[in-house]
């Protein structure tokens, strides 16, 4: 590992004099006018620079410039060297400033006084706050119950992932929970079970045709947000003479589908049968790339396998199921309409069809989405230019063995608290929301201890309410939030972070380009207030701790991490920074703020299609031998626990079946439809004034949360525009909000956003607007622990 | 000497509203908060407009980002009594905060509703001034302000207003209208090109591109 100088160490740490050691990229050549003797002098006394960093609004992670005035920032720009950003960025970054200076920030480690919620901290010094964590765990540690402590990790982007995990692994517990399942799980599982993926996936816009999305916000929320809306712009009117086809399949009339060029309003949750129904028609009218199919796929005819036994390949199954006028029934959308969407995506190539969270967190998402990407198998526009790209992973230096003591493997070795990966949730990597049950039930186990990085589970879990009865139980919480957000002004111990804009992080963003970037976060400012990197806390207390926890994080800050981490990509020789010292490449990345390697080669298939069968799988061998082996036999049993309804070779094949729903739909007749808006920064920008004063462009309202409706059936119930209404669930739960009249609503479909309903969180977001997910009943998919965000449905009434 | 203008590509843009937020970071523009935000007091001084017309399911919108048009005729320079609002010879119609007495007669007299009126203090709470552009002034209670192309920037030698180097699209272009070999003067001059309320002959410096082929 290269040892960095003593100058580029003081770099990364942010020490030394404000623009002595930090690294600036003047981007604006000026021209200044001719300035007095006495203007010269101030201007040079004045320090007057861009700095380069990493935006952390979201985990596209747009590379970024701040202007910095004296130590203070006020500009935030796109760093043009960052190819996600491309020198743009969206308003979410602008309202970074307000993060920085957010009046209400925690200032310093505070422990609480008096009872939970109650709202009384006294200030406490950062040695005094990490000896209490780790005199806490230590005692679990010694009393073997190191597996009760539970790390919840939201937005926890770069190397903080894999110090988390490896802390849980050296200290001994097998809880490292990540919030993927409230998120979009199944659309990566689904990935995994056809292209042996799990991942999201680049696209390479640049040379689509024609996009068929089910319900993907492409412009407004889907991550890299930038990237995204920088191709919109590109496809639109960057090619003379193509300005590419984009169809909208979605419950409501959104922002993307206002861009699209056709708005398809389907019933919500049944994706599959339209995917299935423009795949009969590709299929009758046999205008599939047959050569795609016939070298790259795997179960698109009836296949024999080595015992003999015929199975029903996809053919078979769209051929038999989803005519157009049967789909037509289910989905809402007439036959000539798919008929012609067929037609079209058939003969536009490059054409793409995408899903993500929309379609996928339902009791039958995992299917949704793999019909949905059957469409691109069907096409052949998988690895192909303008077509779905697979993802490479940067080259990180792998982190060194660990050499777990007893304690930590028999602590690794217990079940997990939120079982994933058992039967009950068998193809899942974490469930965050089976967590509260958990706790309430002390089942598998009680749990002692609850540490909160970059989430906010008091807000961001469903049947909210009972959370809150969770958070009762639990004897210790503590929380790094640089806020006193919902879930940290209920905790015990708070040790705030820096906010991202004062701290070095790496970021690798999420696909989008289909190829490895990673960003170097650096800090713009000094920090504000007595906060500290929770990479450096954790590190502290494993030190403290002693013995082979200890051992097992050999660096003395989070810098060094990051710096023995990236020594990979120095290493690897890849990418547009190639030097002959380590020295030399952290300087030039310093610089930059991003290290790229942009390159990808198509025709790669043993890295793209990572399946049993190295090709596509329409039917799914990956899926048929997890549920084999977890079934013991007992297939029928099981397939009954995890509420798949189809039986036989359709389980393993992307296919239709009713979305489970909580509430009669008599009493309870419409489906609650909670998205996210571009101003929303998962639920993180409610205390930012600016992202609260432009929040519903499309219904004309701000600082509050609204309830979007069908015209007609707000006249039909005695509902005007800006009426206070209730919206009620089957949990009992219910909710006031302003009805806002939106022609862009089915009538069975209510939506309230997310991102305000905080009970805490600063003077701007705390007790504005509503919080969905109190009225959101914790519904699991079993297979995939995938929380079902749509399957409540809701009454309403004039309040 | 350039004649500035704007060229916004509808077809582009997705109302994701970065424009908004980067002048107001640009130009010290306050937020109003909830109370004065309901009174419609909140100061856009590039705003995106929104409108939605139809019956479900027969729905279309239109996503327009209004900043100020700079106008080659402007009304409200022919009403401001106490010539606080001029115009530049380069085009650009700006505001000497320091005449002007806050009656309103050019926001009344702007018929594209980009200017507007200071109801309140500005509010900046607890070190939130911190972030405040050094490169533009603050403006008093009781005076009306609006965009004014980045005007600092422009004499500066910086050609790009922060909404449109902020737009990821790419949707926005600046430049100078005189000039035939410039961007937006090929622009102005295409087939999708208009101005809004032509036919009040303002002859606005801002030019959008219809969406469509």
């Amino acid at each position: 590992m290269a040892k960095l100088s003593r100058r580029a160490f003081l770099t990364l740490t942010g020490a030394g004099a404000l623009g002595a050691g930090l690294q600036s990229l003047d981007a604006k050549p000026r021209l200044l006018r001719a300035l007095t003797p006495e203007e010269q002098v101030a201007a040079q006394e004045r320090e007057d620079t861009w700095r380069v960093t990493i935006c952390q609004q979201c985990q596209a992670g747009c590379g970024i410039l701040v202007r910095v005035v004296d130590g203070r920032a006020v500009k935030i720009d796109g760093n043009p060297l960052h190819p996600i950003s491309s020198g743009k960025i969206c308003p979410k970054a602008q309202a970074g400033l307000q993060v920085l200076y957010d009046p209400d920030r925690i200032k310093g480690p505070m422990r609480r006084v008096g009872a939970r919620g109650e709202g009384r901290w006294e200030q406490v010094s950062w040695e005094q706050a990490i000896d209490e964590v780790v005199g806490k765990l230590g005692e679990l540690r010694s009393e073997g119950q190191s597996h009760s402590v539970v790390f919840l990790a939201g937005r926890v982007l770069g190397q903080m992932q894999g110090l988390l995990k490896r802390f849980c692994d050296a200290y001994g517990t097998p809880n490292y929970v990540t919030h993927n399942s409230l998120s979009a799980s199944a659309t990566e599982i689904a990935h995994w079970l056809t292209q042996g993926q799990r991942q999201f996936y680049g696209y390479d816009w640049e040379n689509t045709s024609y996009l068929l999305s089910f319900g993907v916000s492409v412009v407004e929320a889907w991550r890299p947000t930038v990237r995204n809306a920088a191709a919109y712009g590109f496809m639109r009117r960057g090619r003379p003479g193509d300005r590419f086809r984009m169809v909208q399949v979605e419950p409501r009339f959104s922002i993307t589908a206002i861009k699209a060029d056709e708005w398809v309003p389907i019933r919500p949750g049944t994706d599959a049968a339209l995917a299935l129904g423009i795949a009969y028609v590709l299929i009758t009218e046999q205008l599939y790339d047959d050569d795609f199919l016939s070298e790259h796929a795997f179960g698109f005819e009836d296949w024999t396998d080595d015992d003999g036994t015929l199975h029903m390949g996809f053919r078979t199954l769209v051929l038999r199921d989803y005519p157009p006028n049967q789909v037509e029934a289910i989905t809402g959308v007439p036959a000539e309409t798919i008929v012609r969407l067929a037609r079209e995506f058939a003969s536009s190539a490059p054409a793409v069809a995408v899903g993500d969270r929309g379609i996928s967190m339902w009791s039958n998402g995992v299917y949704n989405q793999m019909a949905v990407d059957a469409l691109n198998a069907l096409v052949g526009s998988i690895d192909t230019p303008g077509g779905v790209l697979t993802d490479r992973a940067a080259p990180f230096f792998p982190w060194p063995q660990l050499a777990p003591d007893t304690v930590a493997e028999e602590g690794r070795a217990q079940a997990r608290a939120d079982f994933a990966g058992t039967r009950q949730y068998p193809l899942a990597d974490e469930v965050y929301q089976q967590l509260p049950k958990s706790i309430i039930d002390d089942v598998p186990y009680p749990v002692n201890a609850l540490f909160l990085y970059y989430t906010n589970p008091l807000f961001s879990t469903p049947q909210v309410r009972d959370v809150y009865q969770a958070f009762e139980k639990l004897p210790f919480i503590v929380s790094f939030s640089p806020f006193l957000d919902d879930s940290s002004s209920y905790a015990d111990l708070i040790l705030p972070d820096h906010t991202y804009l004062e701290r070095l992080h790496d970021v690798s963003p999420p696909p989008g380009l289909g190829y490895p970037v990673v960003g170097l976060g650096q800090p713009v400012v000094a920090p504000l207030y007595d906060t500290m990197h929770t990479g450096d806390v954790l590190l502290q207390i494993a030190h403290r701790l002693g013995e082979t926890v200890s051992q097992s994080f050999p660096w003395a800050s989070f810098a060094e991490v990051v710096q023995y981490r990236v020594g990979g990509l120095w290493r690897s020789e890849t990418g547009d920074i190639t030097t002959t010292e380590y020295e030399f490449f952290w300087e030039e990345f310093s610089r930059r703020g991003v290290w790229v390697d942009a390159s990808y080669r198509f025709g790669d298939w043993d890295r793209v299609m990572a399946t049993p069968s190295g090709r596509f799988e329409f039917y799914s061998q990956t899926l048929r031998d997890e549920l084999t082996r977890l079934s013991d036999g007992e297939l029928d049993g099981l397939l009954n626990e995890l509420r798949i309804e189809v039986r036989g070779d359709e389980v393993y094949l992307p296919h239709y079946e009713p979305a489970g729903q909580m509430g009669d739909d008599q009493e309870f007749p419409f489906f609650l439809n909670t998205y996210k808006l571009m101003a929303h920064a998962e639920g993180r920008g409610a205390n930012l004034p600016h992202l609260q004063e432009m929040l519903g462009l499309h219904v004309h309202r701000q600082w509050e949360s609204w309830l979007e409706i069908n015209p007609g059936v707000a006249r039909y119930l005695g509902i005007a525009e800006g009426d206070w209404v209730w919206v009620e669930s089957p949990i009992g739960e219910r909710l006031k909000v302003r009805a806002a009249l939106y022609p862009g609503a089915r009538p069975d479909v209510l939506c309230i956003p997310f991102e305000l309903g905080h009970r805490a969180y600063g003077r701007w977001a705390k007790d504005r607007g509503v919080n969905p997910n109190w009225l959101i009943a914790n519904q699991t998919t079993p297979l995939t622990g995938s929380w079902e965000p749509f399957a409540t449905r809701v009454k309403i009434y004039k309040a | 000497m350039a004649r500035w203008a704007m060229v916004i590509d509808l077809d582009k843009c997705i109302g994701c509203q970065s424009c908004t937020a980067a002048c107001r970071a640009e130009n010290n523009v306050p937020f109003a908060g909830p109370e004065q935000s309901e009174l419609g007091r909140a100061a856009f001084w590039n705003e995106v407009l929104f409108e939605i017309r139809g019956e479900y399911p027969h729905v279309e919108a239109r996503i327009i980002p209004r900043p100020c048009f700079h106008c080659e005729n402007p009304p409200c320079v022919k009403v401001c009594p106490v010539g606080a609002t001029y115009q530049r010879e380069d085009g650009l119609v700006l505001q000497r905060y320091e005449r002007c007495i806050g009656c309103r007669y050019c926001t009344v007299a702007c018929p594209y509703g980009v200017r507007y009126f200071q109801w309140f203090e500005a509010e900046w709470p607890e070190g939130m001034d911190r972030y405040q552009n050094p490169d533009v002034p603050l403006r008093p209670k009781g005076i009306v302000d609006k965009c004014t192309f980045c005007v600092h920037r422009l004499d500066e030698g910086l050609p790009i207003p922060a909404c449109n180097q902020a737009c990821p699209t790419g949707a926005r272009y600046f430049g100078d209208l005189d000039d035939p070999t410039s961007e937006v003067s090929e622009l102005a001059r295409g087939p999708r090109a208009m101005q809004l309320l032509e036919h009040l002959g303002t002859d606005p410096h801002c030019f959008y591109l219809e969406e469509g082929a």
